[in-house]
């Protein structure tokens, strides 16, 4: 058992006594105050002896402090297992893992970094998603760069690069740690506006179309929406915690070592996981929005034929319907109506048009950052949605 | 609009674009006075600082356990752990278990008697050179 010493003791019941006084503001702390901690602590390292009763006066920092990063095993571990750059000092590793919901102050939490590493990674994968499947329509883009870039797959980016989490933020624990807690941290770290119908949103969900999406709400079409309570809170602050995390380490690669780096890590973290857009596509009309497709592109009109069935009596009658536009096949599917059948192979004919790809070896613009890049060719671009 | 987007995920898999080591800490676990603990405290003193400088991205922590075998304990990214009880073992031979445990991936072992273990299995089995029309080797 560790014994604490005695001169300590009335530091504690002084601090505990001080913080009471203050009550409200303990969350926020000033930029002065953030000043006056390097001070304290730097006077604390001349002379400890003297230093005591002020050091034990002044109130815990949040998190920890940036000069115990060296000290750090758990640190240079992770910093080794990403393979980062020696270039990027532990001080800023550690630095990317303490959140504002833990630090508010954005001199010593990762803000300025994961906003920077954001830009960064959703930059590198839309580009990615409007090259390689240029006519994917605007809800799937989104939901595309979310399942690439949202916060949920930057979380599960961070725990298996092995990231662990503090029981509790504060002055004391390993820097190695991420630093968070589970509320709201005041600061504002997402791009978008607050919507004049935002005060209504409880009670009815207002109609939002695609172009106020662009313009209005934050880079996955979500509203910036009042802090969260309740049940599902812990896993949005979790989920928003770890992902500012991977988006801190991406914003320093680019601080320390460079645009081509920043690419390279983007690409090998996070643009190499698998989704399968297919499997996202939920349509309400396919038969008429394959008509409108085809009607548009001045194609004859969609025809459904019954290509094959089995069973039409039985129990478990099985149809295969293909849709031609005059002779040319677009689309076949199978189920256990005719209708079925018609629609599904309505929406494997829309889905062979929306997921249309020029290859897998596709040029982004960001490739003519290299010196030695042949000549930009432009990418297939697509007139736009039917409906 | 008549399409709307269903939400996912997007599925990663070690290895694949980049590799991240699943051991991520390493116990080292002695005794100073106890005979079993002879091999542990020679590998402790001669090899493990080799090894450490080797591996930087494992964490490696070194502390007494008197009156206790010595052991190693590996701590996974999955969240499990593994002990390897190392009593009476000869520095090499502690040097092979520490090494077992670094490549270790944290998961239960489990018995494979398939060649190939696919997310998508092939309806037709693997392709052989020397079946069918068949080669000559």
């Amino acid at each position: 058992m560790k014994r604490a010493p005695l001169q300590r003791w009335g530091g504690q019941l002084l601090q505990a006594r001080s913080r009471a006084a203050m009550a409200a503001p303990a969350a926020r702390q000033p930029f002065a105050a953030s000043l006056h901690r390097h001070a304290s602590s730097a006077a604390a390292t001349h002379s400890p002896a003297d230093d005591i009763p002020a050091e034990s006066l002044r109130s815990p920092l949040p998190s920890p402090r940036p000069n115990r990063a060296a000290e750090s095993a758990k640190l240079a571990a992770l910093h080794a297992r990403l393979s980062l750059s020696n270039k990027i000092p532990l001080e800023t590793l550690a630095r990317a893992l303490v959140v504002p919901s833990a630090d508010v102050n954005a001199s010593f939490n990762n803000s300025n970094l994961a906003f920077l590493g954001s830009t960064f990674i959703n930059y590198h994968v839309l580009e990615y998603l409007a090259v390689k499947w240029p006519r994917l329509p605007m809800t799937i883009l989104y939901e595309a760069l979310r399942a690439y870039a949202g916060k949920e797959s930057l979380h599960q980016i961070a725990r298996r690069w092995g990231v662990e989490a503090a029981a509790a933020p504060g002055e004391e624990v390993d820097p190695g740690l991420l630093q968070w807690k589970p509320q709201e941290s005041g600061l504002q770290t997402r791009w978008g506006y607050v919507r004049a119908e935002a005060v209504h949103f409880d009670r009815f969900e207002p109609r939002r179309g695609i172009s106020s999406r662009v313009v209005m709400d934050d880079e996955f079409g979500d509203t910036l929406q009042a802090p969260k309570t309740g049940p599902e809170a812990f896993k949005f602050y979790q989920d928003e915690a770890y992902g500012s995390f991977v988006q801190a380490v991406v914003g320093s690669i680019y601080t320390h070592c460079g645009r081509e780096a920043t690419r390279d890590f983007v690409q090998s973290h996070i643009l190499s996981r698998q989704i399968d857009l297919s499997s996202m596509f939920q349509f309400q009309l396919p038969t008429r929005e394959l008509a409108m497709l085809c009607a548009r592109e001045g194609f004859s009109s969609p025809i459904a034929r019954l290509e094959s069935e089995t069973g039409r009596l039985s129990r478990t009658p099985v149809f295969v319907v293909g849709i031609y536009s005059g002779s040319e096949k677009l689309g076949e599917g199978s189920g256990p109506s005719l209708n079925i059948a018609r629609w599904k192979a309505s929406m494997n004919a829309l889905k062979a048009w929306y997921m249309y790809s020029p290859g897998n070896k596709v040029r982004v613009p960001s490739d003519m950052f290299e010196e030695d890049a042949k000549p930009w060719k432009a990418p297939h671009i697509d007139i736009g949605e039917i409906i | 609009m008549t399409i709307k987007a269903i939400r996912a995920v997007a599925t990663g898999q070690n290895g694949v674009g980049s590799f991240i080591l699943q051991c991520k800490k390493l116990d080292f676990h002695y005794c100073d006075w106890a005979g079993s603990s002879k091999g542990m405290n020679g590998f402790i003193k001669s090899l493990l600082p080799k090894f450490a400088t080797a591996n930087p991205q494992v964490e490696f922590a070194i502390s007494p356990r008197p009156g206790k075998h010595p052991v190693i304990i590996g701590h996974y990214i999955n969240g499990r752990t593994k002990p390897i009880c190392v009593r009476n073992l000869s520095p090499y031979e502690i040097l092979k278990k520490a090494e077992l445990l670094r490549d270790a991936n944290g998961e239960q072992l489990k018995r494979h008697n398939r060649a190939v273990t696919s997310n998508k299995p092939s309806v037709r089995g693997i392709w052989s050179p020397y079946h069918g029309k068949g080669m000559v080797v």
